[in-house]
């Protein structure tokens, strides 16, 4: 014990010696840390660039994506010429099976850039002619390019784009050659008009027809359920049925008829076009989406092609297997699911939140509730999707289709994934986030203030509905809008709950009852996820998974700044209240 | 609020206010009815409702738990019957059931066969097949049980058909007068008539069609033993039959039926061929065969079990000779289980074991294939002497000398159920036992002529803890292992659902994430929260805390396919990048330090921020550069290649030694120099100091760099080679791809808790600590950092926590193979993103969905133990630091 102290001591007396002698140099680096702040330093501004160069690539790619870019014409050294858009240039390792067989010159030179050489992808488009839309070029293939104005870039309505020349048109029977811009937009326009009729009747009046002879079909199936087959009842509503189902069926081959005879008037207007190799092939007009003269628009032209296309991205529906078109479908989906999560979650979160805080007695159990509900947060997101298939869909469905609809079965109706379920697990999975929030917001009312409000004689709900509540508000919108950005960029259990790859009908349209919660629904997240990894090329998809993701980016960022935003406001409005 | 009440003052009449006075003077002092009733209701609304909601999540683990537990159930017995059809059990060939088990059909020595409702036994003539006066000698039928084959004692075989025919059709067309069944039946005397929902009917009949005979055998050498397959396709059928015959020669006939265009006519031609056996007629106790025709059984009796290589008929030979009993055991019944690749082998000791022929490239036998026991099946009863499998799983009946029946399971090697006899049933042997088409009943005759039917219900036979959580010998697997594989294109496919390599692809996902991302978010947190300006912190916190809301789908997709190409390219240089980056900063922080003081101060904030970016950016410089150069010394020019094989295994160790080799110099070498070192730097000017530090550190570095070199050729002169173990060949999405995508997702979540609790560490213990004359960096690691501890260590929980539900990004970065190695360069199947994939095609409350479930069930323990202990810990922290 002695000689510990007096170790101590002398350890002492040897340090504050040593500093003393030296402490007007002052320099002891080993104190400062210099390398461990570095070390810091430096992983901060790495976390930094990771978020800043994600971003920066998402919107970079997203924003640049329906820019109209130059075509150019490639002549290779082997003599094929292929004309395409350039979309990248990356450098990469050649094999040594490719370096054996490319020319001395331009070996040398990847041998003194350390193996690496350089290649860039075209996008030839043309599938029907190619069979590949896109192919990399190494620089030691590359002849010579050039930018002629006359190729043309076609978006189709079928198999892609094309890259070419128009050779002639086939309007009202007369073939033009070498047709003008002008006289092209003029058949077009005729094509269009043609292609709108036709939809018009092929979608909006035969699905009605349709749906009216699938619900006579159900009616009687109601009947049988309900009276019995071969009852009176059932007979006679079959017999009620078939006259109805003959009736339409006569409309339904009216209006087939007259589609048909739109689509061989639209399909009368043809246009031949010719690759750069000069193979040709003719087809519809109508299949043109939008074309131009790539490498003769003017930067005006090019901004009008930039906004229409991201009009249709927006406004439309998906073409090609989702690696064209739009997504609107998928906008909406996400809107709606995430409008119907919120007003599932709100009162649910915040019912909950009051509970925990305000009335149950604070103790022990409720405490370890709290733990449990904090942990539920952290409760991976596809967890809840199990249970939102298994209990949701299968069980609560289940019953609810052979309570309300067993004419249906046994085709599922809520016995499914759907948007009511897809919605409800996402409730389910972010109701930690607002209770936990609500509570914390709740807390953080003053005492005095309930106190104050009691004492004037106010009851307990009054003090909760009148002073509580008001005070909590910014908490509780925070943690909703946290919930809903959550939500919104939510993609594994919704995979399995009601989300797909191409939803027929939107879930709100103008069928009784509107709203259909019953439906399968197309998401944002899952548009990435399918377009990026399911699809034909994912490199054909690879800008519009870019900007489907921007799309999606912004919308999430703006909920989360729109959350921190109000936060903040609403923290202002009653800074002044705090006594 | 005083606007209105301003306005309702002026409208006010006189009266009005007289009024209001009235109320001031006598007011009521009750409170309201109304206030009382809003008070309850809301008090009960909000009670109920809450505990409604926190139930309801709670019902979550409730409701996994519900799902999943019936896999490891056994199943029961749903009903057992029994009667008699007033045959002999010796005079019963076959026996059939239908899918529905509602007809029984047996087809009797004497080619008659008889009808029963399964459920009563009540019994009715059927068809009857000519066999000329001949008693069939031996029977064979195949696995599915629809084809049969009889032996005649002329040495003649004849195959055919027994089959239950189901047909669907509407109510209204059947005849008048049919007789009524018990149980709601109808039949015609041919055929029995079942109800079924939407007005229409199910009617079973028996179809027997016997083709005609084929002399197989020498005239007048009757056949003993004989075994039939049907392979090929349902156009071109191949016929194949293995027929034993008196004096104990094996052929192997095989049968082939062509259609003529022109009549119509079949013609089936027969060609037998011999097989050379040395085994002596009297031996053979069994012959088996698989429906390729290529691999033909001969077990004698005191266990030998000879197979033949009949790939070639024209070349036959015996494979090898394997003892699958002991001495002195003989064999008492011998099937091939589901599949044909397995052997459920039984002996006079009563043993029941499973054999699988196995791939080992042996050169013990002529085509590297040995048979090997994969299972032991604990039995202990009496010898089993009828075997009867499944057609679509590796269950199968088997019923022993005292006539108990017992349902097992091959793969789990265990008996299930036991199929309990009816009191006053003799203990006789069973002749005849099958199994439903189904799995779901089984059907048994005794010698005596009792048949008893039982009904099952065993739903998940091939689920049970060891299969799910422990080693299991699949057939066609060399050894014992961890295998998950849940669907393949073929009928006999067995699934393998064992959890481990999962919950391992789980494990290794985030132990990998976390390696990288744990160091980066807690230094750049304790910079943030100790070093960092405040106006310059509320801008970079947020920023850090929005990556935390990027929607993992999207991190995935440009992990995936944006990122994984580019380090495909450069794979070397990112694996010199761990080293390279920390080298390249801390180089420059030993720069910095050549600053004069007085600079080096006024530099300290946003500039010092700034030179941070510019050393990180010159190390990914040096690092591209550096990459190709490395790869080409060291790696022979292909990094890719290297991890598959090629090249010397010390580079790699040299890079792996590396932090060894800095922690053992730095070490020791502060040690060696000691204070003496110390004092010198204090005694010298500051710019000095550092001039001498720099020294230091570059001498240090390069000493490390040797030693690290020496380690790793003494560690490779040992054999030593990571590949295979932390390396291993490489392919585009991988570990390392997913990891990093993880750390994107979890290195905000980490930073933010951490930083809070380092900001929650009250302040006077950091200025007391400043105060006393210690520097920022002394305060923050001596001061701040052991005091946030906790509050530290929770953020790394939940950065598990999430790490280890991650699911979008694995399912994208990773190609999902359930492998269960650590190699950074080789795919992971995880848990989450398991269910992602599978879920969709899994059909409702089948094995697979349950066992997705119990999957989801792991997780939610996984990550709820985790964030348990982060809660209770950082709790803990928060009640210490308000104590402080």
């Amino acid at each position: 014990m002695v000689d510990m102290v007096s170790g101590e001591m002398n350890m002492n007396s040897k340090v504050s010696g040593v500093s003393a002698i030296n402490r007007h140099k002052g320099s002891d680096l080993a104190a400062r840390g210099e390398p461990m702040v570095w070390a810091m330093g430096g992983s901060l501004a790495f976390g930094l660039m990771m978020i800043l160069g994600f971003l920066a690539l998402i919107f970079w790619n997203g924003l640049t994506a329906f820019w109209p870019k130059p075509i150019e014409v490639v002549t290779m050294t082997d003599g094929r010429v292929i004309a395409g858009e350039p979309v990248r240039t990356e450098s990469y390792k050649p094999t040594s099976a490719d370096l054996a067989s490319i020319p001395a010159e331009a070996r040398a030179k990847i041998e003194a850039n350390a193996g690496m050489s350089e290649r860039t992808l075209y996008r030839i488009g043309n599938f029907d002619f190619y069979s590949n839309d896109f192919e990399w070029l190494p620089f030691f293939t590359v002849k010579s390019s050039a930018h002629p104005k006359d190729l043309m870039l076609v978006e189709r309505s079928e198999w892609g784009v094309f890259i070419g020349k128009v050779e002639s048109i086939l309007v009202d029977g007369k073939t033009v050659s070498n047709p003008s811009l002008a006289q092209l937009d003029a058949a077009d326009e005729q094509a269009r008009d043609l292609r709108r009729q036709r939809q018009t009747i092929e979608r909006d009046k035969v699905g009605a027809v349709n749906s009216a002879i699938n619900a006579e079909r159900l009616k009687v199936r109601k009947a049988e359920l309900a009276y019995g087959e071969g009852s009176p009842e059932a007979k006679a509503a079959a017999d009620a049925a078939a006259v109805e189902t003959t009736r339409l069926t006569g409309d339904f081959d009216r209006l087939s008829a007259e589609a048909l005879a739109m689509r061989a008037k639209e399909e009368a207007i043809r246009v031949k076009v010719a690759e750069i190799g000069g193979q040709e092939k003719d087809f519809p007009l109508a299949n043109f989406v939008r074309y131009y003269a790539a490498n003769d628009v003017s930067l005006f032209q090019k901004i009008g092609i930039y906004l229409s296309r991201w009009w249709e991205f927006l406004s439309t529906e998906p073409r090609e297997a989702n690696t064209e078109g739009g997504v609107w479908p998928a906008i909406f989906g996400t809107l709606v699911m995430t409008v119907v999560m919120s007003v599932l979650v709100a009162p649910f979160g915040v019912v909950g939140a009051l509970y925990l805080r305000e009335y149950a007695k604070q103790g022990t159990l409720v405490s370890l509730v709290r733990i449990c509900v904090n942990n539920l947060a952290g409760v991976p997101s596809i967890v809840y999707g199990v249970f939102g298939l298994g209990f949701f869909a299968y069980v609560l469905g289940g019953s609810i289709d052979r309570t309300f609809f067993p004419e249906y079965l046994p085709n599922p109706t809520f016995g499914t994934g759907g948007l009511l379920w897809a919605s409800l697990t996402l409730a389910l999975l972010t109701v930690p986030v607002v209770i936990v929030s609500t509570e914390e917001a709740l807390a953080a009312v003053p005492r005095s203030m309930r106190e104050g409000s009691l004492a004037c004689g106010a009851s307990k709900w009054q003090t909760i509905k009148w002073i509580v509540l008001p005070r909590a508000m910014p908490g509780i919108m925070t943690g909703l809008i946290l919930a809903m950005a959550r939500g919104a960029g939510e993609v594994a259990p919704l995979m399995i709950v009601g989300v797909v790859k191409l939803a027929p009908q939107l879930p709100v349209d103008g069928v009784f009852p509107f709203i259909h919660l019953e439906r399968s629904f197309m998401h944002l997240g899952f548009h990435i996820y399918d377009v990026g990894f399911q699809s034909r090329n994912s490199e054909a998809g690879r800008s519009m998974v870019f900007v489907t993701a921007l799309v999606l980016l912004v919308l999430v960022l703006a909920l989360n700044t729109v959350s921190i935003n109000v936060r903040n406001r609403l923290k202002r409005k009653f800074a002044g209240d705090k006594f | 609020m005083t606007e209105t009440a301003m306005t309702d003052a002026t409208n006010a009449t006189p009266n009005d206010a007289g009024n209001r006075r009235s109320v001031v003077y006598k007011r009521d002092k009750k409170t309201k009815a109304s206030v009382i009733w809003a008070d309850r209701f809301a008090g009960r609304a909000i009670t109920i409702g809450g505990f409604g909601i926190i139930a309801a999540v709670f019902m979550i683990a409730v409701y996994l738990v519900y799902v999943a537990v019936p896999l490891l159930s056994n199943g029961q017995v749903t009903s057992a019957r029994h009667y008699t059809l007033g045959t002999s059990g010796g005079d019963v060939m076959s026996t059939t059931l239908d899918e529905y088990q509602t007809m029984g059909v047996e087809l009797l020595r004497n080619g008659r066969i008889m009808l029963f409702q399964a459920s009563s036994g009540e019994r009715f003539d059927g068809p009857t097949v000519d066999l000329k006066g001949e008693t069939p000698t031996a029977f064979a039928r195949t696995l599915k049980g629809d084809d049969i084959a009889l032996g005649f004692p002329d040495g003649t075989v004849r195959i055919g058909q027994l089959l239950i025919t189901p047909s669907v059709v509407p109510a209204r067309t059947l005849p008048e007068g049919l007789r009524k069944l018990p149980g709601g039946d109808l039949t015609d005397g041919k055929s029995i008539i079942t109800p079924v929902p939407g007005n229409q009917v199910r009617r079973l009949e028996p179809q027997l069609t016997l083709g005609d005979p084929v002399q197989v055998a020498p005239k007048d050498t009757p056949i003993r033993f004989l075994d039939y397959r049907v392979g090929g396709t349902s156009e071109r059928p191949m016929q194949t039959f293995v027929t034993v015959d008196d004096k104990g020669t094996v052929r192997l006939s095989m049968s082939t039926s062509q259609v003529n265009m022109m009549t119509g006519e079949t013609t089936t031609s027969v060609s037998s061929l011999e097989i050379p056996t040395q085994i002596a007629h009297e031996d053979i106790a069994a012959v088996l065969l698989n429906t390729s025709g290529d691999r033909t059984l001969v077990a004698s009796r005191d266990g030998a079990m000879h197979r033949f290589d009949t790939r070639d008929p024209a070349h036959a030979h015996l494979a090898e000779t394997t003892r699958v009993l002991p001495k002195g055991v003989t064999l008492t019944s011998l099937a091939y289980l589901n599949g044909e690749n397995s052997l459920i082998v039984a002996g006079s000791d009563g043993s029941l074991s499973i054999w699988a022929a196995i791939d080992r490239k042996s050169t013990a036998t002529t085509d590297g294939i040995v048979l090997t026991k994969i299972h032991d099946i604990a039995n202990t009863g009496a010898p089993i002497t009828e075997i009867a499998v499944s057609q679509r799983t590796r269950l199968f009946v088997a019923a022993d000398e005292e006539g108990e029946v017992g349902l097992y399971h091959g793969t789990t090697a265990r008996r299930i159920l036991t199929l309990p006899k009816a009191a006053g049933i003799a203990a006789e042997p069973v002749e005849t036992l099958i199994l439903s088409p189904r799995d779901d009943g089984a059907l048994a005759i005794s010698k005596d002529g009792t048949v008893q039917l039982w009904s099952f219900n065993v739903p998940h036979p091939e689920t049970t803890l060891q299969s799910l959580f422990g080693k299991v010998w699949y057939e066609g697997y060399p050894e014992p292992g961890y295998t998950w594989q849940s669907t393949a294109a073929s009928d006999s496919f067995e699934p393998k659902l064992s959890l481990v390599p999962l919950i391992f692809g789980t494990i290794k996902g985030a132990f990998y994430s976390l390696l990288f991302a744990v160091p980066i978010a807690l230094l750049a947190a304790i910079y943030t929260a100790e070093f960092m300006h405040f106006r310059i912190r509320a801008v970079v916190k947020p920023l850090m805390e929005l990556m935390a809301s990027l929607p993992s789908v999207v991190i995935g997709f440009v992990v995936a396919l944006v990122l994984s190409p580019i380090v495909e390219n450069w794979i070397a240089a990112v694996v010199i990048a761990f080293g390279v980056i920390p080298l390249t900063l801390i180089g420059s922080a030993f720069l910095w330090q050549l600053l004069p003081q007085p600079l080096a101060l006024r530099l300290d904030g946003a500039p010092k921020l700034a030179a941070f970016f510019v050393a990180l950016l010159a190390g990914l410089w040096i690092t591209m550069h550096l990459g190709p150069v490395v790869e080409h010394l060291f790696f022979a020019g292909d990094f890719k290649a290297w991890t598959s094989g090629s090249g010397s295994a010390v580079p790699f160790l040299f890079l792996l030694m590396l932090p060894l080799a800095f922690l053992i110099v730095f070490g020791l070498g502060e040690r060696l120099l000691g204070n003496g070192y110390r004092d010198a730097l204090r005694r010298r000017e500051y710019h000095v100091a550092g001039a001498m530090e720099l020294v230091r550190w570059i001498v240090f570095t390069v000493v490390a760099f040797v030693v690290a070199g020496v380690i790793a050729m003494l560690l490779g002169k040992t054999g030593f080679d990571a590949r295979g173990g932390i390396v291993d060949t490489y392919v585009q999405r991988n570990t390392l791809i997913a990891a990093f995508g993880i750390a994107f997702a979890v290195i905000p979540i980490i930073y933010s808790i951490a930083e809070d609790a380092l900001g929650a560490v009250p302040e006077h213990l950091r200025s007391a600590s400043l105060g006393c004359g210690a520097t920022k960096w002394q305060t923050a690691a001596w001061v701040i950092l052991p005091t946030a501890g906790s509050g530290i260590f929770s953020a790394i929980m939940i950065g598990l926590g999430r790490a280890v539900g991650e699911t979008m990004i694995i399912v994208m970065a990773t190609g999902n193979t359930p492998v269960t190695n650590w190699s950074l360069f080789s795919g992971l199947r995880a848990l989450s993103a398991n269910i992602n994939v599978e879920l969709p095609e899994a059909v409702k409350d089948s094995t697979l969905y349950r066992t997705l479930f119990l999957c989801g069930l792991v997780l939610f323990v996984m990550t709820f133990i985790l964030n348990t202990l982060a809660e209770i810990v950082r709790q803990r922290f928060r009640k210490r630091a308000a104590q402080l």
